[in-house]
């Protein structure tokens, strides 16, 4: 049977029959089960699609711009195509041919899928060469002479947005499938792809009421999400008209109805597969490689594969680099009257998710902060970088940064404790968000509460003397999760009684497999470990919108809670009436039925918050501005946890990530040339890096709505981790960084600018 | 990648055979750590790799010298010297050193050979032996000659060794007691980064006055060097606080960094300033010889 979960909000559709809601109480859910793919991971037998090869498949290898801005002369795949073994070079215009509109996007139509007319950014594929051996295909590739008339670039999203910049995209063009951005339509002459605004109340009456207002800009750099799998593609056709796409993707769904929609295609002639991911973050989200391996599988008429290496994922997709703008008034007593913020996102060349990135994290960049007065802009901005896109938190983190920053600044400044500080100021149950929408289900104070246990914050901090000094600090983060969206699950029970779950989320890691089959199991009877769940198969998995945003839990776990309920109802018609006897007794011995239900709309932003806080403890050496995390709390509101253990290593891995893109990790990109392309250049953390107290720590606020009182928890470690190292930091030395990552050198930099002693610059 | 060949010759005479000294895209090849990253990078393109792999007998493992110091050989892995009693036994300072050398995975298979021959400025073990002092056996058609560590290194990812000559062995003398050894290494992003900066100092004490002194510079430099103004001011002075400051001073105004990503090069001045000063107060707080 088929469960339809579509949500926007609060409201949730009610499953089809009448049959009561109680869950038989089989102990499935709230507990830790093992991860049901842990045995396969360790020894080997787990699928991978980056494991995949096919008969008489050619490898494909692509060849990268070397500009970040200028118009394609000439593309000359001559000496390439000498290379014993190159079986064909395929360019943009080859694409062309076969897709007379070879532009994607989840929001704009923007991204060609091999280079046409003009290069957006240093790295942007131009052209692929197939054959197969992969290495005549690279050495091929770097053989391919491109002809370009540089234009002038544009990199800073400060810069790109105005007047008289470069401009990158000749026009705007947003995708039919987010009808919202429909005005920006044809819309020219400008690189700004979206500007998000929220106002309540009166910004400027506000400001007039307060007693001191407080301005401050903050940046993020770039970072990537560096999966242990890179992106990897293979298509193949399907008998004369159809074709079947294996591909890392976290969202099957999508990669279904885009590729569809560039060939002229009816979906049911796409196919698409996934297996484990590994790793994903919000990287390989949308359309990444399918629809270059799509158009050259069918170009060729042979089966493709590309495989990325670590390197080129710099190429590829990124976090986005932001600049954030925050004015705040307050009283003296510390509440806070009026916020404005302004936020620019450095989208890089191609929109990806970009603009949704911007109005998504813009709705709540105010803060989780009861605040009459607010004014909220959020740009979405191109420039010639590489294209950044969905990073787990969704924006959030950059956000956060800035407001967590400045609650440091103002409740010092105003001399209130800074926990005291955030509780005069929270948004409680019941109280409007600056959108409007009424708080539900959240619980700050609790978190409040267990950050101050946690860092036992009445307890006084030795802060050291000689060179190295002690500090602490702690942040607060919110998230709406996204809306409209739409999960379908099927639950089938074989002849034999045992289950299995088709849907298509995808399991890249945070253990989605695992609560699902909890969460059926549940109200089946089921022990979870006995549960199949079946991958990511667009030919037999119902949709998805896609693995992401802290999602699945809520929404496909609702779809397979609705879907086992109604398997359960059916069940029990028929023992009811042929054995009459109870569930627990019953042996299924019928196949699987298919049932639906309707979807609502809601016009709420969202169908649950995120909510999470975090308190790190730091050492500071002034003499090399090395910081060295000695504690770091991560405390996230996890509804009622499906399963603790998972839940709070998926704090725990959050933090470890956003902990990295806190302390060093940084793309460094001049003059858009990415420098550090590679992990021996670009560093991400080691065990040896790790605080040597790191928590993940659950509050548990049952959601009214969620399955078994459940919310998604994916992406709430990654909200805090930042400010609060910032605020230990300045509670260690009295020095405010302003700028992410917060490096040895740029710590010690503004340490000794304090001192009046400064470094000199090179 | 280009295709190439990939010869594993069994013995030494056989393997400076197959090198050559006029073609570039020729390389001898023992770990791959360093070779491969600039493959990848296409750095470099190989036409031949003469694998050491092969040449285990005479070219692997730790002996002991005449005099009390250590001969090395070229292929012996950094794990196996991590993990040498012998090793720990004569130079504690590089047995601690190796612990924080990159991280396990590449130990494993790097080798002391390749680590010198590479001339990478950011490695561990050169700025130590160039302060322990000893000699590199270097092998080619003409024969053997031994270069003196403090000739070796010449420039960024320069070494004095011929297109055509092969590491085979580092000698390495016998330590007299009562030395105080120290590498100090300072990483600005993971710990196992290679260093902004990394200083080895070596000096011996007699009634409170140094008597020698050794300190080198490396990563934040063009290449591993001696700081011979610094260890002039060592000579003949009470090793104190202030005098380790003032060596670190002339340390740091006497280098001239290079900006990459580990830190600007005023940034790695002032790294040099402060390593150049804790690596002195570490190795007399760690009593001798680098032993924590």
């Amino acid at each position: 049977m088929a469960a339809h979960y579509t949500e926007s909000a609060a409201k949730v559709v009610e499953p089809p029959s009448k049959i009561k809601r109680k869950a038989p109480g089989s102990g499935q859910v709230k507990r830790s089960v093992r991860r049901l793919e842990s045995k396969a991971k360790v020894d080997g037998s787990a699928e991978y699609i980056y494991n995949l090869s096919l008969p008489g498949m050619l490898y494909g290898k692509i060849a990268r711009s070397s500009i970040p801005h200028g118009k394609i002369l000439s593309i000359d795949a001559t000496a390439a195509l000498a290379i014993e073994g190159v079986h064909a070079v395929i360019t943009g215009e080859d694409i062309r041919r076969l897709i007379p509109d070879p532009y994607y996007g989840p929001a704009f139509h923007d991204q060609p899928i091999l280079a046409l007319d003009k290069v957006r950014y240093a790295g942007e594929p131009v052209a692929v060469v197939l054959a197969a051996d992969p290495h005549v295909a690279e050495e091929a590739a770097d053989l391919i002479a491109v002809e370009y008339d540089p234009l002038e670039p544009v990199f800073d999203e400060v810069a790109a947005s105005k007047a008289g910049a470069p401009i990158i995209h000749d026009r705007l063009r947003p995708a039919a499938t987010f009808p919202d951005l429909k005005y920006l339509q044809g819309r020219s002459g400008t690189n700004v792809a979206l500007s998000g605004r929220v106002r309540r109340g009166d910004l400027e009456k506000g400001f007039r009421e307060s007693d001191h207002i407080f301005e401050h800009t903050f940046r993020n750099g770039k970072v990537i999400h560096a999966p242990l799998e890179p992106f990897v593609t293979l298509a193949e056709m399907n008998g004369p008209d159809g074709l079947t796409i294996h591909t890392a993707s976290q969202s099957p769904s999508f990669v279904r109805s885009e590729v569809s929609r560039l060939l002229g295609w009816p979906e049911n002639r796409v196919r698409v597969r996934t297996a484990f991911l590994g790793g994903g973050f919000g990287g390989k989200l949308y359309i990444k490689l399918e629809a270059l391996v799509a158009a050259c599988a069918l170009l060729v008429r042979k089966p493709v594969r590309i495989a990325l290496t670590m390197e080129e994922q710099f190429y590829t997709i990124t976090k986005h680099g932001a600049t954030v703008r925050l004015k705040t008034g307050a009283k003296k007593d510390g509440r806070i009257v009026a916020r404005e913020v302004e936020t620019w996102w450095n989208g890089g060349a191609y929109a990806d998710i970009g603009p949704r990135v911007a109005q998504k994290s813009g709705l709540t960049s105010a803060g989780p902060y009861d605040i009459e007065n607010i004014a909220i802009d959020s740009h979405a901005i191109y420039t010639n970088e590489p294209p950044a896109g969905a990073l787990r938190g969704f924006g959030v983190s950059q956000v956060v940064w800035a407001y967590e920053s400045q609650a440091d600044i103002i409740a010092r400044a105003l001399k209130i404790d800074p926990l005291e500080f955030r509780r005069r100021n929270i948004l409680r149950e019941g109280r409007p968000h600056a959108t409007g929408m009424l708080m539900t289900d959240v619980d700050i104070d609790a978190i409040l509460d267990r950050l101050a246990e946690r860092m036992e914050w009445d307890r006084p901090l030795d802060h050291g003397s000689g060179t190295i000094r002690r500090g602490r600090g702690i942040a607060i983060g919110i998230k709406a999760c996204v809306a409209p969206t739409t999960s379908v699950a099927m639950v089938n029970i074989y002849g034999d009684g045992s289950c299995g779950i088709c849907c298509s989320t995808v399991d890249m890691g945070q253990g989605s497999d695992t609560a699902m089959a909890q969460i059926a199991g549940e109200l089946l009877g089921v022990s979870a470990e006995a549960i199949r769940v079946i991958h990511p198969d667009t030919d037999v998995t119902p949709y998805d919108m896609a693995t992401l945003g802290s999602r699945s839990t809520y929404h496909m776990g609702n779809a397979v809670r609705h879907a086992a309920e109604d398997a359960r109802a059916q069940l029990l018609r028929i023992a009811a009436t042929a054995l009459q006897t109870d569930i627990d007794e019953l042996e299924c011995r019928d196949g699987a039925v298919l049932t639906r239900s309707g979807a609502r709309m809601s016009r709420q932003i969202t169908p649950f918050w995120m909510l999470g806080g975090a308190g790190a403890e730091i050492e500071v050496d002034t003499e090399t501005g090395r910081i060295r995390v000695t504690k770091l709390v991560n405390v996230g509101d996890a509804g009622s946890a499906i399963n603790p253990d998972i839940v709070e290593r998926q704090l725990i891995g959050a933090g470890t990530m956003q902990f990295g893109f806190t302390i060093f990790e940084e793309m460094i990109i001049n003059e858009g040339q990415v420098v550090n392309a590679s992990f021996a250049d670009y560093k991400i953390p080691g065990m040896l890096d790790l605080p040597d107290d790191l928590t993940g720590e659950l509050v548990e606020v049952p959601h009214r709505h969620g399955p078994f009182g459940a919310k998604g928890i994916g992406e709430t470690g990654m909200f805090c981790v930042s400010p609060a190292i910032g605020n230990a930091l300045y509670d260690a030395i009295e020095v405010r960084v302003m700028e992410m990552p917060l490096t040895p050198e740029r710590v010690l930099r503004a340490l000794r600018q304090a001192q009046d002693r400064p470094l000199t610059s090179d | 990648m280009k295709s190439f060949d990939l010869v594993e010759p069994a013995t030494l005479d056989e393997a400076i055979a197959l090198l050559d000294s006029q073609d570039r895209s020729v390389r001898a090849i023992a770990g791959g750590t360093a070779l491969m990253l600039m493959m990848k990078t296409r750095l470099f393109q190989p036409t031949r790799l003469v694998s050491l792999r092969q040449l285990d007998g005479d070219l692997r493992g730790i002996r002991v010298n005449e005099g009390g110091g250590l001969r090395i050989g070229a292929m012996t892995s950094l794990a196996e010297l991590e993990y040498s009693p012998l090793l720990a036994g004569t130079y504690p300072v590089m047995s601690q050193a190796l612990r924080t050398l990159s991280n396990i995975r590449i130990r494993n298979v790097a080798t002391l050979g390749g680590h010198l021959a590479h001339g990478d400025p950011h490695m561990d073990l050169p700025p130590i032996l160039l302060t322990l002092g000893g000699r590199i056996s270097a092998v080619s058609r003409r024969g053997r000659r031994w270069i003196p560590i403090s000739d070796f290194f010449v420039g960024y990812y320069q070494t004095s060794l011929a297109k055509d000559e092969l590491i085979t062995a580092v000698d390495v003398p016998g330590q007299s007691p009562g030395v105080y050894c120290w590498y100090e290494k300072f990483t600005a992003r993971s710990a196992d980064d290679w260093p902004t900066v990394g200083v080895a100092v070596w000096y011996s004490v007699d009634s409170n006055v140094i008597t020698e002194a050794r300190i080198a510079v490396s990563a934040a430099t063009e290449r591993p060097m001696r700081i011979a103004v610094a260890e002039a001011l060592l000579i003949n002075a009470p090793a104190t606080r202030q005098v380790f400051s003032k060596a670190a001073d002339a340390a740091a105004d006497e280098v001239q960094p290079i900006a990459d990503l580990h830190g600007s090069a005023s940034y790695k001045r002032e790294m040099v300033r402060v390593h150049v000063r804790r690596a002195l107060e570490h190795a007399l707080n760690s009593r001798s010889n680098g032993a924590g």
